[in-house]
């Protein structure tokens, strides 16, 4: 819709100025205010800039579009602009307030309902278990970082497990959509194990590591079904076991952070999001989606904005508007020109210093358009001039390795927008950049 | 598996209702309101699938013998299926003692009732934030006054005199409308309009689909075939794209149901370009809207059969038809299927549709009798109906070798030389209700040739809508471009 908007607004300011350089209508505008024949709603509306930025206008504009035309068609102009103000209102009776389901469904909870033992064919001794053939080479079935496989919670217990990788394949960018397929596509991909060269430690010998297979979602509603993943998540995280979730579009990090809080505590958790966009639109017709996700959590007294810190806003959602907004509620700005100016060295200390004024649980969310599309193209909503790899990778090492991260999440990586392997890589190098930070943390301790 | 008689008995019933809500209804009425309203009511004949009760062996019966009669009722249901293969329970049943049976089945139900719907504690509908004060913005509607005023008509977006084109990408390199007006005062014979809907269940990207087949060639031009260019032969204009809110179909249709009404009512055939195959469902509840009940028969071009029933949500791509026929705006006798060969339907889901008076033609059927015999049979079967015709075509009804760039790709599908004459032949044949074509997902095809080859089907069906016009035969070739003409080679001099 946005993108509709702009090209609609560019129309009207082109024809604007047609219209403006014909000197018949010159002489009209010089007349006088053609709002003045207005009521003062109308003219209120006309003259404010707030107002009419929605509609893609300036008082400036409005006066260019108006001038040379006649009283009523200065009114009709106004009354259409009104009229949309209140249409868009929800009115009972016309509007739906809600999207009906069919209870007739058979098994309409199957999908969420976990099997219990009882009803496995052939029992096991709880534990993540390999799916490997041999001893030194990978499994043919691809796993998460090449990790033996858990499914049921007591599987995290008996293991021990530090870090469990789960995959949410929600496909509801509001960009380009296929982020179903990236848990898929970055388990069958290079680059998750092995030691972190410039860490100098590997994590897959360091950590205890499972992959949790993936959680069920609905495909066709994004907010229906997000109970069931912040159930899930914050189960994991209330066993000590650290959550890296594969997403799944931005929409996630809802369920994500919800469930730390569920977990630790309100005010107990921080939120650190790598991400172009702010993901903090307003007035949404739907309860969640992915471009409202922290407006939700701030709604909801999940965080506060002194919880906050976005790293990497960059690109056309992440104006100055949301900026003041989210700073006058307290949130840590940290925009993708701010880290090219300083480097990501001091801004990394910067974020690791802030962060250690609490809360002490940092969730990090990482959404791949906070990389150049150079490195990751196949990102859901893509932002050119972007963090490189070589920023990136050392950023999220070192916040891993100097706060204590309980959950991460990597979302919105949109697997079919990249015909190579470059992006899957990135994903893949910037999860394991973190699990390398993990792993050096616990090495220190 | 039940044998089609057997099934024949009890789905008589159904096609009887249906058939009863078809004569009984008023040609037009104002589109329902999907989204909010309670959910319509599956009859049972239409429950394919439902669990089938388990007969116990007599051993089982007899170790049941001191177990509570619900709790041997529950395992004789069926219903178990779900949760334990039958010889699993049977030996469970045989080897283990009357408690441990007892705890078993008790940790069935419980599972059961965890599993299926319960009023109260599962949300029948997804709530939306009414407090929004833009709940309705995605849809809002440009005001005219905000723009120069003009006459209503097609908007030439062109410069020059010549013929070159504007810079500006549109279907079929037409002009542009925006209104209902626009469309009567150009007396427009065909608008295309945009439908951006991209909620598959496969790879999605089919909100690409409108703009990559503007922005690439095919659709334009002289159609050899026939000799005739239906840009010129006919008034053919881009009505723009039909709002889509992308998380929610419901709403969706909702909008593009009064947007396919709004043009077929000026009387210019609606060519709707997907977004995903859900859209068949408002497509066709309006032409209802517009025609009347039952009075539009439908060819539907697909790999996949869409009469998905009994999902939590009312609509997706795999369950337009089955909504379509249920809320009775087309008979099942009036339904042709074209190109099925995906996982489904299953041998009892054919029934119901043999009972429906359904013409499915699978891609066996072309294995068996050749495409000409197959085609042949399903433009006869199009044109004995003598309604208003719509074309429902799923691009996946092709070979993934001419049309990779979609969601759901079935291999072994028809190829560009069946399609394009069955397309010209239908559009030449039949009076045309309108036309979808779906599930063009650009982004899977790093070639052009998904956008060009659904322009180029495009093309042949404008072509067929011109020769229908000019009123020539159906099947014609135009002599001159059939061959060269210069002896009687095939017996007659052309």
């Amino acid at each position: 819709m946005a993108r509709a908007c702009r090209g609609a607004h560019t129309a009207l300011f082109a024809m604007a100025i047609i219209l403006a350089s014909a000197p018949a209508q010159a002489q009209a505008q010089a007349q006088g205010d053609p709002l003045a024949g207005l009521s003062p709603e109308k003219q209120a509306l006309l003259s404010d800039a707030a107002a009419l930025e929605r509609f893609g206008l300036t008082p400036e504009k409005v006066k260019v579009a108006l001038a040379g035309r006649s009283a009523e068609e200065v009114d009709a102009y106004a009354s259409g602009l009104l009229a949309i103000i209140e249409d868009s209102r929800f009115k009972a009776g016309r509007d739906p307030a809600e999207i009906a389901l069919n209870p007739q469904a058979r098994g309409w909870n199957a999908s969420t309902t976990l099997r219990p033992k009882l009803f496995d064919k052939r029992q096991r001794a709880d534990g993540p278990f390999s799916l490997k053939r041999y001893m030194f080479q990978k499994a043919g079935v691809p796993t998460f970082a090449d990790a033996p496989v858990a499914i049921r919670k007591e599987d995290l217990v008996a293991g021990k497990v530090e870090v469990a990788f789960v995959g949410v394949p929600l496909d509801f960018s509001s960009g380009w959509r296929d982020s179903k397929h990236a848990p898929m596509a970055l388990r069958g991909m290079d680059g998750l194990v092995g030691a972190d060269a410039d860490g100098g430690i590997d994590p897959g010998v360091l950590l205890s590591i499972a992959d949790y297979g993936d959680l069920a979602v609905d495909y066709m509603a994004p907010d229906r079904g997000m109970d069931h993943v912040r159930k899930m998540i914050a189960e994991m995280a209330s066993l000590g076991t650290v959550p890296f979730i594969v997403g799944g579009d931005h929409t996630i990090m809802f369920p994500d952070v919800a469930a730390m809080v569920d977990v630790y505590g309100a005010g107990k958790v921080a939120l650190v999001q790598f991400d172009a966009h702010a993901d903090a639109e307003l007035d949404g017709d739907h309860r969640l989606s992915d471009n409202q996700t922290l407006t939700r959590l701030l709604a909801q007294n999940l965080l506060r904005g002194s919880d906050v810190t976005l790293v990497g806003l960059n690109g056309r959602d992440a104006g100055p508007a949301v900026r003041q907004r989210l700073a006058a509620q307290g949130a840590k700005i940290v925009p993708t020109a701010t880290i090219q100016e300083k480097g990501w060295r001091a801004v990394a200390d910067d974020l690791v210093a802030g962060l250690s004024k609490g809360p002490e649980n940092v969730f990090v969310s990482f959404d791949m358009s906070v990389l150049d599309p150079g490195d990751a193209p196949a990102s859901g909503r893509p932002v050119p001039g972007g963090l490189a790899m070589r920023e990136a990778i050392p950023m999220v090492r070192q916040l891993c390795a100097q706060t204590k991260v309980v959950g991460f999440d990597l979302l919105d990586t949109a697997p079919i927008l990249d015909p190579t392997y470059v992006s899957r890589m990135s994903a893949n190098y910037i999860l394991h950049a973190c699990l390398s930070g993990i792993a050096l943390r616990k090495k220190k301790s | 598996m039940p044998s089609l008689n057997a099934i024949a008995a009890w789905s008589m019933a159904g096609i009887a209702a249906v058939g009863a809500a078809v004569a009984g209804d008023p040609p037009y009425r104002a589109p329902d309101r999907n989204a909010g309203t309670p959910a319509m009511q599956t009859p049972i004949e239409d429950d394919m699938g439902r669990p089938k009760p388990l007969e116990l062996p007599k051993d089982v019966e007899a170790k049941l013998a001191g177990i509570d009669k619900a709790k041997v009722d529950f395992l004789k249901s069926g219903v178990t299926g779900r949760y334990v293969e039958k010889d699993m329970l049977f030996d469970r049943i045989r080897t283990r003692t009357v408690e441990e049976i007892s705890a078993y089945i008790d940790a069935m139900q419980a599972l059961h009732a965890q599993v299926e719907y319960k009023a109260g504690r599962d949300l029948a509908a997804i709530p939306l934030d009414t407090a929004s004060p833009w709940f309705n913005a995605w849809k809002a509607r440009r005001p005219s006054a905000l723009d120069p005023r003009r006459d209503p008509g097609p908007v030439e977006l062109t410069r020059y005199v010549g013929g070159f084109g504007g810079g500006f990408a549109t279907f079929a390199g037409a002009p542009v409308a925006m209104t209902p007006e626009d469309l009567k005062a150009g007396k427009v014979d065909v608008a295309i309009v945009g439908a951006p809907l991209d909620m598959g269940s496969g790879w999605r990207n089919a909100i690409d689909g409108p703009r990559a087949m503007r922005m690439t060639g095919g659709a334009t031009g002289n159609d050899m075939y026939s000799m005739i260019n239906p840009n010129a032969a006919l008034k053919i204009v881009d009505y723009g794209d039909i709002a889509i809110d992308q998380n929610s179909t419901e709403r969706s249709v909702d909008h593009v149901r009064e947007m396919v009404a709004e043009i077929a009512r000026t009387g210019a055939i609606p060519i709707v370009i997907g977004g995903d195959h859900s859209l068949e469902y408002p497509n066709l509840a309006a032409a209802a809207d517009v025609h009347g009940k039952g009075n539009v028969s439908v060819i539907h071009f697909d790999s996949h059969y869409d009469i998905g029933r009994g999902r939590v949500h009312l609509l997706d791509h795999g369950q337009p038809v089955y909504r379509v026929l249920s809320e009775g705006h087309v008979r099942g006798s009036d339904y042709i299927q074209m190109g099925l060969r995906a996982r489904g339907p299953d041998l009892e889901t054919f029934g119901w549709m043999r009972n429906k008076g359904m013409r499915y033609h699978t891609m066996v059927e072309v294995e068996k009798w050749g495409w000409e015999r197959v085609m042949a049979r399903a433009l006869k079967e199009a044109r004995e109906n003598a309604k208003k015709l719509w074309i429902s075509f799923d691009v996946d009804v092709l070979d993934p070798a001419f049309m990779p760039g979609t969601g759901t790709p079935v291999p072994g599908g028809l190829t560009m030389r069946e399609a394009q004459p069955i397309m010209r032949n239908l559009c030449a044949q039949n009076d045309i209700a309108g036309i979808d074509i779906v599930e063009v997902a650009p982004y899977l095809d790093t070639s052009y040739k998904t956008a060009l080859n659904s322009n180029y089907l495009l093309n042949a069906c404008l072509a067929g809508i011109a020769m229908r016009k000019k009123g020539l035969k159906p099947g014609y070739l135009n002599p001159v471009s059939v061959d060269h003409g210069l002896d009687a080679y095939y017996g007659k001099k052309n």
